[in-house]
């Protein structure tokens, strides 16, 4: 019986010290966090390309169909901050007066210059636009920007036509101008 | 003196809002793309006639030989700022022969031409186009700022005068002949 007593004194000895050498042997060492600063900066952008950059007329004189060469689509591109709700496409000239002139006097205003944008009728450049020239420009499309389209793409199709009607006795010549397209997000 | 520090703080929070408010609302611009305008008003110059055929029923040695119908010429122009007049001729290619049975002749100076209601007037003028002496001037446009790009109209009727010369012993035959209607601009 005290044996048997001892017996069970050494053996729980013998546990209880196995236990502690075994508890020490796993203890995990932890060095200090050390962090990693991320900035990833995706800038807001617009782009804006042409399918082409010249049209040609082949007037007639004192008539309001003088159809432009060929039509030219406006593709733009954006990355836009969360704050903006609206991108906007212009056509503008510098001058309402002279949107095109054959360098002598003689001048065709931008309110006989009408395009038509996506098939849509066609309209003077007779606004006043955040572009251009004081009653010279002409807004082509709106896109609402939503959650949805922060970043986003629009083709705007253009065609142009030079009304002579309310210009009778414009004289024979060359007539030349630059017509500009731009967008504005806001 | 609680209540109007709190003001305060209102104020320069609201402000503060607006300012951030305005500086999210700044407006991005895409780069300006241009479109090259080339916009060709050619010269014309035409003229458009009414009907293209006139018979006589002619009298020996009459003044009067009325055409069988007047006809109205068109003359319509687009033109460069330098050009300062329009005329409008009526000619033949031979003044002698402005009317032939291939043997005997009406010369031009027994053909006239009344212009808008006008006198008649013999074609006996040496102009722009057509034999010397064989022809008249219809019109003389000027040409200004306000009508570079017009019309004209000339509405003329026909005689043929058998009295001159040795025409009141013509033949009897069918004569034939060629009136020209030409205009030109100048200079």
């Amino acid at each position: 019986m005290r044996i048997r007593a001892q017996f069970g004194i050494m053996a729980a000895l013998l546990f209880a010290t196995v236990m502690v050498v075994a508890s020490a042997g796993a203890q995990v060492q932890n060095s200090g966090a050390s962090p990693i600063a991320l900035n990833a900066a995706l800038s807001d952008s617009i782009t804006l390309t042409l399918s082409g950059n010249a049209v040609n007329f082949t007037l007639t004189g004192g008539s309001a169909n003088n159809p432009g060469s060929t039509g030219i689509t406006a593709t733009t591109n954006w990355v836009l901050k969360p704050s903006v709700n609206s991108l906007k496409l212009y056509a503008f000239f510098s001058s309402s007066t002279a949107a095109l002139s054959d360098g002598a006097g003689h001048n065709i205003p931008s309110a006989d210059f009408q395009i038509s944008a996506n098939g849509g009728g066609f309209a003077p450049l007779t606004n006043t636009v955040p572009f251009g020239g004081a009653n010279a420009g002409l807004q082509i499309s709106s896109v609402p920007i939503r959650g949805y389209n922060k970043t986003g793409t629009n083709s705007d199709l253009m065609t142009f036509n030079i009304n002579l009607a309310p210009l009778p006795n414009l004289p024979a010549g060359i007539y030349t101008g630059t017509l500009t397209i731009q967008a504005q997000a806001f | 003196m609680k209540i109007v520090r709190l003001f305060w703080v209102v104020i320069v929070g609201l402000a503060l809002t607006l300012s951030a408010g305005l500086a999210s609302a700044q407006a991005l611009n895409s780069g300006a793309q241009t479109i090259a305008l080339n916009a060709n008003l050619a010269e014309s110059l035409s003229v458009t006639l009414s009907a293209n055929t006139v018979n006589f029923a002619l009298s020996a040695g009459s003044a009067s030989n009325p055409g069988s119908a007047g006809i109205t010429a068109t003359t319509a122009w687009t033109l460069a700022p330098g050009r300062t007049s329009v005329g409008i001729y009526a000619y033949f290619a031979s003044a002698t022969a402005a009317l032939t049975d291939g043997t005997n002749n009406i010369p031009s100076s027994a053909f006239f031409i009344a212009d808008n209601a006008g006198a008649p007037a013999a074609l006996t003028n040496t102009v722009a186009y057509g034999g010397a002496a064989a022809g008249l001037k219809l019109a003389t446009v000027p040409i200004t700022g306000t009508n570079r790009s017009a019309n004209h109209t000339d509405a003329m009727t026909f005689n043929i005068n058998l009295t001159g010369g040795t025409l009141p012993q013509l033949p009897a035959s069918t004569y034939t002949g060629t009136l020209n209607i030409q205009a030109q601009a100048t200079p």
